[in-house]
């Protein structure tokens, strides 16, 4: 989709990713202030698709910068000395390639210094873009072979060949998946997928659980003659002629329809190989009631993409199970995967940073002291956790606190209260008074206080 | 995005030495009483903590907030040090998580009030750390391994941070000089080291902390490189709750933390089940779940989080969930989340629903008071993420549908059993490693590669391309011919159903075969036979190099589909072939056609329109996938001719319908024929059977009973 921005000082907008109209609507201008139209772009780009879409920004000029303030010369010797609110707009917050078309030839430019200062917008956009200058004198041929060229260099279609077995389709991957770079460091060299996408197998929607994505990628069938050209997408034009390479194409029995169809009843996706270590899913997606799509989307590069998968390499066909993971009536899932160690929300432990998180345990344990003999469980198993904890932390007092409130529980009492109340906060008070000290055996982490054992709450106390 | 960064190397060095013991002087209210029950009685007076529990709880809460969120690849590990260092852990990823480090801070023990403070240091501390920090990681280790002649990319990097009370600032620049050396020498020896690396850049965070109420003795002092190797930043705290707030703040820096806080939320009241209220969550994540706030500078800072002054949090709005919808969100990351305040009731709240399974949508206010789900919280296999929903629009709009590219005018593909193949070809994870009979690692993923190749030789796409495949009775063989092995027991069900299929042959019973494309009512009934027995074969054939038992199958098949025994004697009989057959018919099908096609030449009209319809046929089904195009004679045109020949002289439109229709009855009489002329059907059959494979006849025998 393409904007079209008018460089005056005030950067306009003259249409906003839709050519209707515009170019009859444009007029001339006085003034070229790059600077503007260049935030423009940003603004634009950012409202419209937010910072994550790549971008080909095709700034076309006449190598003419300006003049004086917001010329291009004083933009760039400003722009190191600028504050957060009047930052240059290069490089541009979102993914991008700057291609600058010069209506001018190489001679022309070089004669003056903005060659120079073009070269170094898109050094400021970190590397990432070309310029294009016009071979011989301008003329409309030239022109358009220099939007050739560019043409060819940033706009050529993504032919791959998706392929479940035996089963294969040419397709068209659009738009162009970027290479991308792993680990500046260890692996600075993109990568880039290959033009084999190899189905490996299948999972349900439900398992692999809107997984975040690199970028998704519309993947249309195509018809390719002989010699490897493009037929055609099959789309079928409005100009309706029969025997027209579409329409045959159209009544080609295609994989790709055969897998959408499935993928969508099935409420499926299909996992595809697009490199070595790199992963990527193909699914129907619907645009509306009537209209749907193969989409593909591209996983992060590595070993390991989704946590909740595993390992790539260690997924296997169900029927070398022993038995099927899916239940025999489809009824269970071997997803998600469960990590070795529980997460600090799912694992209850314990955090007194807050006093309140402190009081909430003391209070717990108190609880159920006071429902002593019915909740000896709970009641030693939330004393033996604040225990574990302060002596991790080294928080004696608090094992000498609880202990005296125990105690003081103890008197507290009332008559009608089971005789082993008594008998069991008393011995927890001993025991934590025992590892306050620090140093003896009750002390130990892995020591756990048991209930004591009485004759006359067998009924309760002993069936642990 | 690098893998070793300062970050992927933490080493704590908290100070054990007597002074730590005293109080933080922060009082710590434990005795809450319960109104109404406790009238009269006097609480327990309250406790402080001490130094030496605040600085190991606020590390500690530390490690538990990148644990949480960086479980893996991040690793910390924790000295003590008083008259000696006691490193309480190593890098593995073993020893990485809180249970470990709690167990060996309980061994530690809080510091010894009574202890000779002359004897103890920070300083040991301080050198075990760089010590450790040279010691390479199991990450390091396979990194460099697999990078081989570049594995000098692989960088060593690392943050100390030390937990002490200093006497002054001199006191800091002398822990600081210690450091310097330190690094310099054990630079020195990791160099003629293969097991050690050299550090290449080390951030020294010196935390002071002292009691609250007093004065500190030491600055703060923002980072300041000190030389190439080595930063140094210094901060000056009160102990307890303060404490633990800059080690929040600095875990959220070190680990490019952002916070969102996650308003809106129902909650039942504790008191009053039948009312709710709504509550804030407050989690943290990495802040690239805030990438579009953050580059648009559309922030929608709901102002500081109630903690305090010290940071800002994206505030997003909950929306309760509808149910059970299971739906593929465009997602553009998934980042994992820790609650930054673990146990509070509204936090464990929203954890405990988000871990049963249930997700839930988040909505950003925006300025204009329009709704976008920007976010949604989702649990995977125990663990909270923070998926980024796309919220922008999309570049894909109004893209042709499918139905209108190629292969989009097609209306009859497999749908549905490519859909059963898929269920088929699911994955599941093998976790423990397999090994293949050469001994050899075996990827699981290439065997699910491998079975996508052996379940796809044979698969026509459409309906109209297949017979086999319409036959509920062919199941049985096709489900488990595309194995890589088969049992005994698949064998004998193939067999089965190979004979399930002569009897059908034998019936008459009519087969699905596709009519689109023909005119009339398609092939004859005979004809439909050999389509479906030829497809049946170029099925079987794609697999026999699988094993001798899929080659078994294939001998059954042959022998099965071969001629009727009546046919067989002709052939024997030595009768030409008008022949312009394929390969396939080798197995003993033979066409006398040539008498009776001089006999008859009146009848050439009838044939020749049969034979256009089946040419007809031919066409359509001459695509490579479908099966071998059919014989242009077919055999039911041998049996319909005897009847003609008898009626000599010019036929009547009703003569020669009569006939056809004749022709069809009398083929029910043929069987007859076969048995008439003492051959028995069966007995046939098993013949074959017993000569070919091998076989038991009474094995056969059972086969065909059951």
């Amino acid at each position: 989709m393409c904007s079209l921005i008018t460089i005056v000082h005030s950067g306009r907008i003259m249409c906003n990713f839709s050519f209707q109209e515009a170019l009859s609507n444009m007029d001339d201008y006085d003034k070229t202030c790059l600077e503007s139209a260049l935030v423009g772009v940003c603004n634009v780009v950012q409202q419209e698709w937010g910072a994550a879409i790549p971008c080909q920004v095709v700034l076309v000029t006449d190598g003419c910068l300006g003049i004086g303030r917001g010329s291009l010369r004083h933009s760039l010797a400003t722009c190191n000395q600028r504050n957060e609110s009047s930052r240059f707009p290069l490089p541009f917050p979102f993914p991008s390639k700057l291609y600058i078309m010069c209506m001018a030839n190489l001679e022309e430019l070089q004669s003056s210094d903005s060659l120079d200062c073009l070269e170094r917008l898109v050094d400021l956009n970190n590397g990432e873009g070309q310029i294009f200058t016009i071979d011989g004198p301008l003329c409309l041929k030239n022109v358009q072979s220099m939007f050739g060229k560019l043409i060819d260099l940033a706009y050529t279609p993504f032919h791959a060949v998706l392929k479940c077995g035996h089963l294969t389709s040419d397709v068209q991957v659009f738009p162009r998946p970027e290479p991308f770079i792993i680990d500046e460091e260890i692996d600075p060299i993109p990568k880039a997928i290959n033009t084999d996408l190899e189905i490996v197998g299948f999972i349900d929607i439900a398992d692999i659980s809107s997984p975040p994505v690199l970028s998704r990628h519309l993947v249309l069938p195509i018809a390719l003659n002989k010699e490897g050209d493009e037929v055609g997408p099959g789309i079928t034009d409005d100009t309706e002629d029969e025997n027209s390479a579409n329409q045959i194409a159209g009544k080609i029995p295609n994989f790709c329809v055969l897998l959408h169809g499935s993928l969508k009843v099935e409420g499926m996706v299909a996992i595809v190989q697009l490199g070595p270590e790199w992963h990527g899913m193909l699914y129907s997606q619907a645009d509306s009631k009537k209209k749907s799509n193969l989409m593909m989307s591209l996983f992060e590069p590595g070993p390991e993409p989704l946590p909740w998968l595993g390992k790539m390499a260690q997924l296997g066909p169900i029927s070398d199970a022993k038995e099927n993971p899916y239940g025999e009536d489809d009824n269970k899932s071997p997803f998600p995967l469960q990590p070795k160690n529980k997460r600090s929300y799912a694992q209850n432990v314990t955090v007194w940073i807050k006093p309140s998180g402190l009081q909430t345990d003391v209070q717990k344990i108190l609880r159920n002291a006071r429902k002593l003999p019915e909740k000896t469980q709970t009641f030693y198993k939330e004393l033996n956790r604040l225990r574990k904890a302060a002596l991790a932390f080294g928080f004696l007092d608090l094992l000498k606190g609880v202990a005296d409130m125990l105690e003081r529980e103890c008197t507290l009492l009332p008559d009608t209260a089971h005789p082993d109340a008594a008998f069991q906060l008393t011995h927890a008070a001993q025991q934590l008074k025992a590892a306050s000290n620090g140093t003896s055996e009750y002390a130990a982490y892995d020591h756990n206080i048991t209930p004591l054992q009485t004759d006359f709450s067998s009924s309760s106390t002993e069936r642990i | 995005m690098k893998i070793f960064s300062e970050s992927h190397k933490t080493v704590f060095v908290v100070d054990h030495c007597p002074y730590m013991a005293e109080s933080c002087r922060q009082h710590v209210e434990f005795d809450m009483l319960v109104k109404n029950r406790t009238q009269g009685i006097i609480p327990l007076a309250p406790i402080s903590k001490s130094l030496w529990t605040c600085s190991v709880e606020s590390s500690m809460e530390y490690c538990r907030i990148m644990y949480d969120i960086f479980p893996f690849k991040k690793l910390v590990n924790f000295i003590v040090s008083d008259s000696g260092a006691h490193i309480l852990n190593s890098w593995t990823q073993e020893d990485q998580n809180l249970q470990e480090l709690m167990a060996a801070l309980a061994a530690v023990g809080p510091p010894n009030p009574r202890a000779d403070p002359e004897c103890c240091s920070i300083l040991h501390g301080l050198v075990a750390a760089v010590e450790t920090l040279c010691k390479i990681t199991e990450y390091q280790h396979e990194a460099r391994t697999m990078l081989m002649e570049n594995a000098e990319r692989v960088g060593n990097r690392g943050r100390i941070i030390c937990i002490t009370n200093a006497k002054s600032d001199s006191h800091v620049r002398m822990l600081e000089d210690c450091v310097q050396e330190t690094i310099h020498e054990h630079n020195k020896l990791a160099a003629n080291s293969d097991h050690l690396m050299q550090i290449q850049k080390c951030e020294l965070v010196l935390i002071h902390t002292y009691p609250v109420g007093e004065d500190s003795l030491v600055s703060d002092r923002l980072k300041k490189e000190l030389s190439p190797v080595l930063t140094s930043e210094v901060h000056s705290v009160r102990a307890g709750r303060h404490l633990a707030t800059k080690l929040n703040v600095l875990v959220q820096q070190h680990f490019d933390l952002a916070s969102t806080t996650i308003t809106n939320i129902p909650m039942k009241e504790e008191q009053h089940a039948n009312t709710s209220a709504n509550y804030d969550v407050e989690l943290l994540h990495h802040k690239d779940a805030h990438v579009d706030f953050i580059k648009s500078g559309d922030n929608h800072i709901g102002g500081n989080s109630r903690e305090g002054t010290f940071k800002e949090t994206v505030t997003l709005k909950w929306c309760t969930p509808r149910t059970n919808s299971v739906e593929l969100h465009y997602c553009t990351g998934a980042y994992r989340i820790s609650p930054v305040d673990v146990n509070s009731r509204p936090s464990s709240c929203l954890t405990n629903f988000l871990l049963n399974g249930r997700s839930v949508l988040l909505e950003q206010p925006r300025k204009s008071g329009s709704k976008v789900i920007s976010h949604m919280l989702s649990s995977h296999g125990g663990e909270i993420f923070l998926h980024v929903l796309s919220s922008s629009r999309s570049i894909l709009e109004d893209p042709p549908s499918i139905s209108e590219g190629c292969g989009g005018r097609v209306t009859d593909y497999r749908i549905t059993d490519f859909g059963e193949f898929m269920r088929e070809n699911r994955l599941t994870p093998f976790l423990d490693p397999r090994y293949k009979i050469d001994g050899s690692l075996e990827i699981p993923l290439e065997r699910a590669k491998d079975q996508l190749e052996k379940h796809t030789r044979y698969w026509p796409m459409i309906i109209s391309q297949t017979t086999i495949f319409n036959m509920q009775a062919v199941v049985p063989l096709a489900s488990v011919i595309v194995k890589e092995a088969l049992t005994d027991e698949d064998v004998l069900n193939c067999q089965k159903t190979i004979y399930n299929l002569v009897d059908m042959e034998r019936k008459n019973d009519p087969l699905p075969i596709s009519t689109v494309g023909t005119r009339g009512k398609g092939p004859k009934r005979d004809e439909q036979y050999r389509i479906m027995w030829n497809e049946l074969e170029t099925l079987v054939r794609a697999h026999i190099n699988n094993s001798d038992k899929h080659q078994r199958v294939l001998e059954c098949l042959l022998a099965c589909r071969s001629k009727p025994p009546e046919e067989e004697e002709r052939k024997k009989r030595g009768r030409k072939r008008e022949d312009k057959e394929d390969k396939s018919e080798k197995s003993g099908k033979d066409y006398e056609l040539e008498k009776p096609w001089q006999e008859s030449e009146r009848l050439k009209g009838v044939l020749d329109r049969e034979k256009e319809e089946l040419a007809e046929a031919e066409v359509i089904k001459d695509s490579p996938d479908s099966p071998e195009p059919p014989n242009k004679k077919p055999l039911i045109t041998i049996d319909e001719i005897p009847p003609v020949e008898k009626t000599k002289g010019p036929m009547s439109l009703l003569s020669l319908w009569s006939n056809r229709i004749n022709t069809a009855n009398s083929r029910k009489h043929q069987e007859f024929i076969g048995r008439l002329n003492s051959v028995n059907n069966k007995a046939e059959l098993y013949q074959h059977l017993k000569e070919e494979n091998g076989m038991e006849t009474t094995e056969n025998g059972k086969a065909s009973r059951q």
